[in-house]
């Protein structure tokens, strides 16, 4: 029971962990809390399902096409809502952020029709694995797998790749990057496109493990991814991939402990406790006051 | 003279680096005292200790014969400690006499009841306030600019409101963090004679200061910091003298 | 004379501004906490809320009068904003956000498993006690209040931790505990907005305070003008009675809604009023009237 707790955890985690990643990479680089990016995850899930379902394609093409879709749609939500605001008041960009995510939640359910949730076809079989008494379903180990090999690709890009190092630089001090000669401003839309790809794929797993979509599925959960990359350690990777999975396994065990009621508090509760004792995050730096 | 603060084999870290280092510091009631150095050697960061926005490593800091090792900066202040800042720390979105009152905040006591009733005991304090932060500010020569905002003053005249924002405090020892940066000869020489002023009303003060000639006019003792070490301490003239001093600061200078 | 006696006379306009000027209570709290004193707060519902359940139960439950069942709203709203303020106002800017949002969200999930507060299907059955008047009378004690705090020590102490922590700690203020007294003021007048909210519309649900709504009145505060009294209102004016006007553009509504806010934010980063200090444009207006002639600066 435990460990089949686990692996439902360990999935729900994974792709908390995927938008996660979004929220992390642009708060380190330009400190903007982008609360659109749970409606890129919405609009993710959505691409993926009109791809399955009229265009009949298979799943790694959908995840593909919707990738293809976010990633512009990021770098033109940072280009046009964000950029103008680089050196404006810190709520500035977080209010215009809010109205990105309005406009797309009303634009989606105009396009749509109706805000309903829709379901999502079955492009993946119902096959059970049983590994003793823990059962993997064919969706999770789709999960776990397509999650892990894009997390391995982010962290190959941001290690070894120059657009990577550009990426850390930026993330570490803004104003002595853009001195050194890099283009801050390819760097930031490189970090749009990176989020929006690894939350367009969140979204298509995540319509396909829940089986529903709606045009308002990306508030409550890109709270809580947000609420992982805390957790984990704003700015840091490695921490939104922690942050993810612990806010998974705990929401699982929360809900198999009799408090699926409380379901939504449970990632706001951990949030507030490891702030108390760990203001930066489990894997943040901590803050140095400069006088 | 008694000794006002005392420093006492104060050490003070950041990781791996040592920024000041077994410093043993004195300044005597009634002294303009000077802390001297190259760039680096932890000189605002001493300030940042005593002003208790840095808790020391290891060591003592006392006044007044109180160990303050370890106080809240808001604390320390209402002992009597105020201070300016080296990259001015101003309220620059709030009037040159705002910025003054709030100076005054730890000689005051009204809180959120008397802000609602404004019975006689606040009109009174609001009064007093009032005045002495006038009074402050004429001392540095800002009386004309009072209702002006803080970012609209010029450079100079930001540095003489940091000043005037710490007497406002009515401090007893008063640190004054590279007062006459970025000041041309003449400004330095209004400042020169207003820090005498201010010591003629009671007032101690210690100064960084990078500016070698202004130093050692105004100062009584002054202190050299060098790489986070004291490496000497003295009279202006002493200090002037010794070899240390010389190959670790003044050398460059003299050629 | 009598275009205003017919907005106050027709029920649909009246209910429109009641509810405009319940919210504009709630966001001078939220004004003294974000604008004066600089601290976010993405919860701020959450303290509506508080004020109006507890406000309601004590109405329906208690039978007690209703200006002190708002009172005490206001008050357990502050309790709770003391409480969440002793461990996070450590935090700062974002952490500090984020933390009130998921205290916001908390309390709203709490609400829904509460029986007593009729859970998710909310609560019905609260007497209408809230009108025009008292709503507005109540509005001009709020922005006398905020206007007495802001110029007195307590409130000048605010404005100093909003323009630099470590200098205001360095003039002698406890920075830690006076942002959550400013929490506490601006936390009671969300309350007492939250208890006004429940005895006019009469019944009460957690959704009405999720985090949209924190953020709504966020807006109202930036949008006007942040840290200004003048900025708050109009700002809480525009934003009421935007979706009222724009009722015929239909279900495009929050779709224009959205991207005004980004054209707000990118033409007038610092809201409709930003920049403007007021009490300046009246000044120099004044001494204009009086053959002066002197037009002041950069305002």
């Amino acid at each position: 029971m435990f460990f089949q707790q686990l692996v439902n955890g360990v999935t729900l985690g994974a792709t908390y962990a995927l938008i996660a990643l979004g929220y992390t990479m642009v708060y380190g680089i330009i400190q903007l809390i982008n609360f659109a990016h749970g409606e890129v995850y919405m609009i993710g899930a959505f691409v993926g399902l009109i791809m399955v379902a009229v265009y009949k394609v298979n799943f790694f093409i959908a995840l593909l096409a919707a990738m293809a879709v976010c990633i512009p749609l990021a770098v033109l939500i940072e280009r046009v809502a964000y950029r103008p605001l680089r050196n404006s008041t810190r709520l500035a960009p977080l209010i215009s952020a809010l109205g990105v995510s309005i406009f797309l939640q009303t634009l989606v359910t105009l396009i749509k029709g109706d805000p309903n949730p829709l379901g999502f076809p079955h492009v993946i079989q119902d096959t059970v694995y049983a590994l003793g008494p823990v059962k993997f379903s064919l969706i999770q180990v789709v999960i776990l797998i397509v999650a892990s090999l894009l997390m391995v690709f982010l962290e190959i890009t941001v290690k070894y790749t120059k657009i990577g190092k550009a990426m850390r630089a930026t993330s570490e001090d803004y104003e002595t990057a853009n001195l050194m000669g890099i283009n801050v401003n390819h760097v930031v839309s490189f970090t749009f496109a990176a989020g929006a790809a690894l939350a367009a794929a969140g979204g298509v797993l995540v319509g396909m493990y829940f089986n529903s979509i709606n045009p308002f599925m990306g508030v409550t959960v890109g709270l809580k991814s947000f609420c992982a990359a805390v957790v984990g350690g704003i700015g840091s990777i490695p921490g939104a991939m922690l942050g993810g999975l612990l806010l998974g396994i705990a929401e699982v065990f929360g809900v198999a402990a009799g408090f699926d009621t409380y379901k939504e508090a449970i990632s706001f509760g951990l949030l507030i406790i490891i702030l108390l004792f760990r203001p930066t995050g489990l894997l943040g730096h901590p803050i140095q006051r400069k006088v | 003279m008694p000794v006002l603060l005392e420093l006492d084999h104060m050490t003070i870290r950041f990781g791996g680096l040592i920024a000041v280092s077994e410093l043993n510091m004195q300044v005597e009631e009634g002294k303009i005292g000077s802390l001297i150095g190259p760039n680096g050697a932890g000189k605002s960061t001493v300030f940042n200790v005593i002003t208790g926005i840095y808790t020391p490593t290891r060591g003592k800091v006392t006044f007044k014969g109180q160990n303050i090792t370890g106080l809240k900066p808001y604390a320390i202040t209402s002992l009597g400690i105020a201070r300016t800042f080296q990259n001015i720390r101003l309220f620059k979105n709030l009037s040159v006499l705002d910025n003054v009152k709030i100076g005054r905040h730890c000689r005051a006591g009204g809180g959120i009841f008397g802000a609602l009733t404004r019975h006689p005991g606040i009109k009174r304090e609001e009064k007093t306030i009032a005045e002495k932060s006038l009074s402050a500010l004429d001392l540095v020569g800002l009386t004309a600019k009072k209702n002006e905002q803080a970012r609209n003053l010029s450079y100079g005249e930001q540095r003489r409101l940091e000043i005037a924002r710490a007497l406002a405090a009515e401090p007893v020892l008063l640190l004054l963090d590279e007062p006459a940066a970025g000041m041309n000869p003449q400004e330095k020489q209004t400042l020169m004679q207003m820090i005498l002023n201010i010591r003629q009303t009671g007032v101690t003060i210690l100064l960084v200061e990078h500016d070698m000639k202004f130093v050692m006019n105004i100062s009584d003792c002054v202190d050299v910091l060098d790489y986070g070490c004291k490496i000497a301490s003295g009279t202006p003239s002493e200090v002037q003298k010794d070899p240390a001093v010389i190959t670790a600061y003044l050398g460059k200078e003299v050629g | 004379m009598e275009g205003v006696l017919s907005i106050l006379t027709n029920p649909y306009y009246n209910q429109v501004l009641t509810m405009m000027g319940i919210f504009l209570i709630a966001a001078l709290g939220l004004h003294l906490i974000t604008g004066v004193t600089g601290q976010f707060s993405f919860g701020h519902a959450a303290f509506l809320s508080i004020g109006a359940y507890s406000s309601a139960l004590m109405t329906i439950y208690l039978h007690t009068p209703f200006f002190l069942n708002m009172l005490v709203g206001g008050l357990l709203a502050a309790l709770f904003g003391i409480l969440l303020g002793i461990p996070s106002m450590r935090l700062t800017g974002d952490y500090l956000g984020i933390t009130t949002l998921g205290f916001g969200e908390i309390v709203r999930i709490v609400f829904i498993n509460t029986k007593i507060t009729g859970g998710a299907m909310g609560l019905g059955g609260i007497p209408k006690e809230t009108n025009i008047a008292i709503v507005y009378i109540l509005v001009v004690l709020t922005v006398f209040s905020l206007y007495r705090i802001q110029n007195s020590r307590f409130g000048r102490a605010l404005a100093a931790i909003r323009e630099d922590e470590i200098a205001a700690e360095t003039m002698g203020i406890n920075v830690y505990w006076y942002k959550i007294k400013a929490f506490a003021v601006g936390t009671f007048f969300a309350g007492v907005s939250g208890a006004l909210f429940a005895h006019m519309m009469q019944y009460l649900n957690p959704s009405d305070f999720g985090f949209s709504r924190s953020f709504d009145i966020l807006n109202f505060v930036v949008l006007g003008g942040l840290g200004s009294i003048p900025g708050t209102i109009l700002g809480t004016a525009v934003l009421s009675l935007a979706p009222e006007f724009l009722r015929f553009v239909k279900e495009y509504r929050m779709l224009i809604y959205g991207a005004l806010m980004i054209l707000m934010m990118i033409f007038r980063p610092y809201g409709l009023l930003g920049n403007v200090d007021l009490v300046r444009v009246f000044r120099s207006l004044r001494s204009r009237g009086a053959g002066k002639g002197t037009v002041s600066g950069d305002s």
